[in-house]
């Protein structure tokens, strides 16, 4: 076996073919990597800027007081650029890179200017950030997930489309199969022969695209973004994988190796081209998307239902606690309401896209897009997380108030109104503060599905493969 | 002779297996996506209905001049099923006002679907013609030459006296008509479909854009064709001939055009000149605005308030707005009140004179502003993104692609047709305004003596350009396509003359 994947791998080293892909292989890998390489640093500055800015305003609410810090709330939250980014763009400049922190309502105010009624801060999510200033032509990415799933699936099925037939129009197949040869090791062999050829020159590239990206000093890539680079390595190869078993599986059934060739390319383009995106336009045509207007009427009534239990509390004559308390928790679940009416709309619009990527999933080339968009930390999923983790840390923040109120025992802990908080100095360093992070463990948790379904597609087409090589007539 | 040759290259081609995929994966693949982008065009023009029939409403509740804010909206195309170029990404609704004159770069998304959706890829149906019909091309020239040389059929042509000139000729036309089947018969369903649908109304006009975009179909994939010819003329085996073929598709079609793009440097820090018109911008604002105040201070009434101490139920704001991105920077003022005390009389003049001033001097502040920053933009966005457009038509797609979008009107200059239109729009509206003598009465600011009456405004109203715009604007790319095919062919019959068999 090893004698056939080693002349394989011989046959493939000489031909045109091989130097083509190294060719090709190459500029793609060097763009990304320049790519890359002159974008990124602008990219973290942004975030860094940013974040810098919203740090400000926590510390400059936390050191005004406690009451200011409950009722303005932290600056808003932006996502921490990955250092993947090159792997996969994963869309991002279609989705928000921030979760905004809304300023608190105003409903009343006297002549003076006196705020009677208001509110406290609450979280929105801002819709995509739409890029209808660049009047360019339609961005297109050269990312990893790019040259793999498209390029890199081509080239494999270049190197197999003529492994069997061509050996059949030459004659050489009947000849190797004459020696006492089981028809499973030659195809072992093919396929580990292929899978190599095609490794080496991306391999080759991909040491060239991380040798660029890892001595610049301006990108710092730590060892864990070094692990997940090495899953999506191994992602690829399992991807090519598929494709040089597609290629064996149709060049043992089929006599002649330019019509190989042509079901080949063709199957390619319906996997790779087209099914991701007509799947995803039929999928997103089954439930239109609720307009923004409908989810206005849905929210309307929560508010003026709000007022109607209130009512009584917020005008009182009397000037006593029930009436700040009516005050906060009127505040408090005005806030919250908001807060959930945007939730309910995220989540709306995120089961949408769900449903539409479930379906594209047939396509191998969308589950490749998937799996390293979340390895590398960028797309849709990891959008997703960024909101969760928002979430998280605002409970966080919102406990640590009451906690820091519930120490003073001086104050009423009435929370929301000037009159009812604490009115000791807070430790702007006690603030917890927000930091975005990327779990591993918890991205292959999400992505094992669709790692098992890859998989399977894999082993699918191998044992195609198999069982057609054993039963064609030679 | 010639017939004969064609007749028999026809026939060969018709029979085979390549000929009865290629039908079979354009037809599957157009009418699919043809159903889905027809519902997706369909959605759009609802919300764009939708939208409209909100801002019209809008405008006519408004009580008083200042508070009217005209929106226009920019209708789908419905060509863009052929090819969406910035149709469905640049903006589609735009606020009109007197304080500045808008431009593509103030248009806003209405917010009325899903934008993540956006994520999701989609596709047209000159994207399916510009990968598939250029791959089938290729399929159908790769062994034409090479293939009959190995045969040995080639030599035993030549032994009649037949010119060698017409055996190409002959291959080309026969392939040429084999390839046209799937081509037109796909648009054709692609048209039953369109014509069918009873939302979309095609004009006259758009079955000769469509049939511009044909013509451009059949250019594109005559120089796929001719490619795969040379290929075939230059090498000795078909195996070569399949194997640089299928390169120089990925090549062409796949990476040139993504490369192209990742490698020219996108900046988003204003260059140089951008920022020192910016602060020209800003210089003719602030003459303004010291000219403003000069009135402010000189005028009847004491101090530099301009509310002039009106109040009541209602609103005054003013600021400067700015954008130095897409150099926008104005003054924008609104002052507006339902019902008005009568204690207020006495100052309701000074107010009336004061905006007597100040909407002419607003309006031709706003023109000079224009000037400056029409220019600038056309110097540093636009020129930025034609310089991409211009690396992109080295490759055949490049040329295809920009054609038909302008067959289709949704390329750059089809879109900012319609800003032309709403710019002249805002003439409009301002001279209306004029005609009512709006500026310098009472019901700019106080609706106390009644609303405003908007039913005779005059409504907005596009028309994409006509056909000849179009064909003048998709013509220089079409020519450089033919131009293309008539290179590769005298390339083809000089190899082919030379060559030994």
């Amino acid at each position: 076996m090893w004698h056939i994947t080693k002349r394989e791998i011989y046959d493939n080293l000489n031909s045109l073919r091989f130097a083509l892909t190294t060719v090709l292989l190459l500029a793609l890998m060097v763009t990304n990597a320049v790519k890359h390489l002159r974008e990124h640093p602008k990219r973290v500055q942004r975030y860094q800027d940013a974040v810098t800015e919203s740090l400000n305003h926590l510390t400059d609410r936390a050191n005004d007081s406690l009451y200011t810090l409950a009722q303005y709330g932290p600056g808003n939250f932006y996502k921490k650029p990955s250092p993947l980014h090159f792997c996969a763009n994963g869309g991002e400049f279609l989705l928000p890179d921030a979760v905004e922190v809304d300023e608190p309502p105003v409903f009343m105010t006297d002549s003076e200017g006196n705020r009677l009624l208001e509110g406290i801060w609450s979280l929105s999510y801002p819709d995509a950030n739409l890029h209808n200033k660049d009047v360019g032509p339609n961005v297109s990415q050269v990312d990893w997930a790019f040259i793999i799933g498209s390029i890199l699936s081509l080239i494999a099925l270049w190197f197999t489309f003529d492994a069997f037939s061509g050996e059949r129009e030459q004659g050489t197949l009947r000849l190797m199969l004459a020696n006492s040869i089981p028809r499973h090791t030659v195809l072992i062999g093919k396929f580990l022969g292929a899978l190599l050829s095609i490794s080496i020159p991306f391999a080759l590239a991909v040491l060239v695209n991380l040798l660029l990206i890892s001595t610049a000093d301006t990108v710092y890539l730590t060892t864990e973004a070094w692990g997940r680079l090495g899953i999506i390595f191994a992602l690829a190869l399992l991807y090519t994988s598929l494709f040089v078993a597609l290629g064996l599986l149709v060049s043992a059934r089929v006599q002649q190796s330019a019509v190989s060739l042509m079901i080949l390319l063709l199957m390619w383009v319906t996997l790779v081209v087209f099914m991701p995106s007509t799947l995803a336009s039929i999928a997103s045509s089954f439930s239109p998307a609720m307009s923004f207007d409908e989810f206005w009427k849905q929210r309307n009534p929560i508010k003026e239902d709000l007022w109607d239990k209130y009512k009584e509390g917020l005008w009182s004559s009397e000037l006593d606690d029930s009436k700040l308390r009516a005050k906060s928790e009127f505040y408090t679940e005005n806030a919250e309401r908001e807060e959930r009416w945007q939730e309910e709309q995220l989540k709306y619009r995120t089961s949408q896209v769900h449903r539409a990527r479930a379906i594209t999933s047939i396509s191998p080339a969308t589950l490749l897009q998937h799996l390293i968009e979340s390895f590398a930390g960028t797309g849709f999923e990891r959008h997703l997380q960024f909101a969760e983790n928002v979430q998280r840390y605002t409970r966080q923040l919102r406990e640590f108030v009451a906690d820091t109120d519930r120490a003073d025992p001086e104050s009423l802990h009435i929370l929301g109104v000037r009159e009812g908080m604490s009115k000791k100095l807070v430790n702007p360093a006690a603030v917890p503060k927000f930091e975005d992070t990327l779990n591993l463990s918890k991205d292959f948790n999400t992505t094992a599905m669709e790692l098992l379904l890859l998989t399977l597609f894999v082993l699918v087409l191998l044992s195609g493969a198999y069982l057609a090589f054993v039963r064609v007539e030679v | 002779m010639i017939t004969t040759l064609i007749g028999r290259e026809l026939l060969n081609n018709l029979m085979t297996f390549r000929f009865a995929a290629a039908l079979f994966i354009t037809l599957l693949l157009v009418v699919a996506n043809t159903v889905v982008l027809i519902k997706d065009y369909e959605q759009r023009l609802e919300s764009y209905n939708a939208s409209v029939k909100t801002h019209h409403q809008e405008i006519r509740e408004k009580q008083t001049y200042s508070a009217g804010e005209v929106e226009v909206d920019r209708p789908p195309n419905p060509l863009s099923i052929f090819n969406v170029g910035l149709d469905k990404r640049l903006g589609n609704e735009i606020w009109i006002s007197h304080n500045y004159v808008p431009t593509l770069w103030e248009a806003r998304m209405n917010a009325s679907d899903n934008p993540y959706l956006n994520i999701l890829s989609s596709i047209d149906i000159v994207f399916i013609f510009e990968v598939v019909l250029s791959l089938m091309a290729l399929l159908f020239a790769y062994d034409a030459l090479a293939g009959e040389r190995e045969q040995g059929t080639l030599r035993l042509v030549l032994t009649h006296p037949i010119r060698r000139g017409h055996i190409l000729l002959a291959k080309y036309i026969s392939a040429m008509l084999c390839l046209l089947v799937p081509l037109l018969l796909s648009l054709l369903f692609a048209l039953i479909l369109l014509t069918t649908t009873t939302s979309i109304s095609l004009e006259a006009d758009d079955f000769l854009r469509i049939g511009g975009i044909v013509l451009t179909s059949i250019a594109y994939l005559s120089v796929f064709y001719l490619i795969g010819l040379l290929i075939s003329a230059v090498t000795q085996r078909t195996g070569t001939a399949l194997m640089l073929a299928m390169f120089v598709w990925g090549a062409l079609v796949l990476v040139y055009p993504n490369l192209i793009l990742a490698a020219i440097r996108s900046s988003d820090i204003p260059q140089a000149k951008a920022v020192s018109t910016f602060n020209q911008i800003k210089q003719v604002w602030d003459e303004f605005d010291r000219e403003r105040k000069q009135y402010l201070a000189t005028d009847d009434f004491p101090g530099e308030d301009p509310t002039f101490n009106i109040n009541g139920m209602g609103f005054f704001y003013e600021h400067f707005p700015e954008d130095p991105l897409t150099l926008l920077y104005f003054y924008y003022s609104m002052m507006t009140f339902g019902e008005l005390d009568e204690k207020f009389e006495r100052e309701v003049p000074h107010a009336q004179n004061y905006f007597r001033f100040l909407i002419p001097s607003t309006i031709k502040t706003a023109e000079r502003a224009w000037l400056l920053r029409k220019q600038a933009l056309e110097d540093t966005l636009v020129r930025k993104s034609n310089m991409k457009r211009t690396l992109l038509k080295l490759s055949p797609v490049g040329m295809y692609d920009a054609a038909t979008q302008a067959w289709a009107g949704t390329d750059l200059k089809g879109v900012r047709d319609f800003f032309n239109a709403v710019r002249q729009y805002r003439q409009t509206v301002i001279d209306y305004l004029d005609s009512k003598n709006a500026f310098a009465s009472r019901k700019w600011f106080a609706a106390d003596e009644g609303a405003v009456d908007w039913s005779t405004l005059p409504a907005f109203s596009f028309k994409r350009s006509g056909i000849e715009t179009n064909a003048k604007r998709a013509l220089p790319d079409l020519l450089l396509l033919l131009t293309v095919n008539l290179l590769l062919f005298m390339i083809i019959f000089l190899i082919f003359i030379k060559s030994e068999v």
